[in-house]
């Protein structure tokens, strides 16, 4: 009987307290440091070894190469189609140059379903901003981005 | 200008009728706009319980968020399913909010009776009305022709007519106090002996009335009718943009209406002191209201075995045991 009145006891007393509600379009939460967002592309790390688009379980990854003057692949096309993509990180773990990286964007509507398939442009550009968010560079290129030597020196390890 | 609108005074003709049609639309302005806030403060209030801050996008605050909801459903297609009965499902919505609407006439908003007939069966007229609107939600459950809509529809039936009764039987216990179902006449009765507002000496009554009320609202945690886990939205699982938009403000018009009988019944109308009477009474309805959504926000929803017992055999007899106090007083002083 008096249990119900404790009840209400519980439920006025809320009305006080500090909200937990986030503004979300104003107010972003702050994403850990191994958020599975949108991934960013470093072209020149990439050595086009097609290890991600063959570990992809939702084949969304699609790219090419060519053999350049130096007998050294160099990536012309990479797309991600976003429609299928699980944003899974696997071809993160597996790029050994770590070329694809994974950002901290997730917001990826759009009115029509060919807006969601991305070229390498927009995934470089992806990176930028990604990096300019995180304050890691200015107005620099991504290749200044990814600190190329140590990744270099990194797989070189490997 | 406010004799005019006093229609016990004048015989029938065109120009009272016309006084009566401004004073009614002026009642429906009035009634829509406390309806918008009401559903706003439902939605505020229940968030702030749990933790949320509610409607806070469209207006400051989230103003004008009840709205651009209502515009948003008038907008929207009326979709009439293909297997449904068409007359009924149309008419359903109307002769839902046509008694939630009517029984404002005889809630007496002011101490001077603007836009309320002081009709000397008041409370026999709010009781007999408010069995109707269960009409409505039948009709509209069934002629939907889906099944849950109809489990929702008999559900609402079956609880609608339980809880009439002990609704009725906790406001004869007033009735009894004051020697009138008229409800300006309760009201009046409440400066007399023994000097209390009708909550003290009726708190049974007042206990019964508050659970039976919540229950003829559909309100939780009797909203069986439109158990959104169970049935899919209850007996209007298959109604859309303006119809409803209709059953919507049947409920709250209907609320709103409860909360002014309860108001009239339990805590003098409009007496109070300081402030106008007006706003005494918005300040005592808007506390029952208050208390509606509290309860929302705080109580699980009844089990649907446990319904129609705790109504027959519980609040049922509690309504009785007080009706033989009240007159056992009314008998020795």
């Amino acid at each position: 009987m008096f249990g119900l009145l404790k009840g209400f006891g519980v439920t006025v007393s809320q009305i006080p307290k500090k909200k937990v509600t986030l503004q979300y379009p104003d107010v972003k939460p702050n994403w850990p440091d191994r958020f599975r967002g949108v991934h960013k592309f470093n072209p020149n790390l990439c050595i086009v070894c097609n290890q991600c688009a063959r570990i992809c379980p939702t084949s969304c990854i699609s790219l090419s190469g060519s053999r350049g003057e130096d007998k050294k692949l160099h990536i012309e096309t990479y797309d991600i189609n976003f429609e299928i993509c699980i944003l899974c990180d696997l071809c993160t773990e597996v790029c050994p140059t770590e070329a694809i990286q994974m950002t901290d964007t997730f917001e990826l509507a759009e009115y029509n379903r060919d807006a969601l398939y991305k070229n390498m442009e927009w995934l470089v550009e992806n990176g930028k901003q990604h990096a300019q968010r995180k304050g890691l560079i200015g107005e620099a290129s991504v290749h200044d981005a990814n600190d190329t030597d140590e990744v270099a020196g990194k797989a070189g390890e490997k | 200008m406010f004799d005019w609108f006093d229609w016990s005074a004048h015989p029938l003709n065109v120009q009272t009728f016309l006084a009566m049609l401004i004073g009614s639309l002026i009642v429906l302005g009035v009634v829509l706009g406390c309806v918008t806030y009401a559903i706003l403060l439902e939605r505020k209030i229940i968030g702030y319980m749990q933790l949320r801050i509610g409607p806070n996008r469209v207006g400051p605050w989230g103003l004008f968020q009840t709205i651009a909801d209502v515009l948003k459903l008038l907008l929207k297609e009326d979709i009439i399913p293909n297997k449904a009965d068409k007359t009924l499902f149309a008419i359903a919505p109307i002769i839902s909010y046509a008694p939630a609407f009517m029984v404002l006439a005889v809630v007496p908003f002011t101490a001077s009776h603007l836009f309320t007939a002081g009709l000397d069966v008041g409370i026999l007229y709010y009781i007999a009305l408010s069995a109707i609107s269960v009409i409505g939600i039948v009709l509209g459950g069934w002629a939907s022709n889906n099944k849950y809509a109809i489990i929702g529809a008999l559900r609402s039936a079956a609880q609608m007519i339980s809880y009439e009764i002990p609704l009725a039987m906790s406001i004869l216990g007033v009735v009894l106090m004051a020697g009138s179902l008229n409800i300006v006449k309760i009201v009046e009765a409440q400066k007399n002996f023994p000097y209390v507002w009708y909550v003290v000496p009726q708190i049974l009554g007042f206990i019964v009335f508050l659970i039976a009320a919540t229950a003829e609202l559909s309100r939780a945690p009797f909203d069986l009718p439109e158990s959104e886990s169970e049935l899919v939205s209850g007996y209007f699982t298959e109604y859309s943009g303006f119809r409803f938009a209709f059953y919507m403000l049947a409920e709250y018009v209907y609320l709103i209406a409860m909360s002014g009988l309860a108001a009239a019944l339990f805590f003098g109308g409009w007496s109070g002191p300081l402030l106008p009477g007006w706003l005494w009474y918005v300040i005592k309805a808007g506390a029952f209201i208050f208390l509606m959504f509290w309860t929302r926000a705080t109580m699980p929803r009844i089990r649907v075995d446990q319904l129609m017992s705790f109504s027959w055999k519980v609040l049922i007899p509690l309504a009785l045991l007080n009706l033989l106090l009240t007159a056992t007083w009314k008998i020795f002083f």
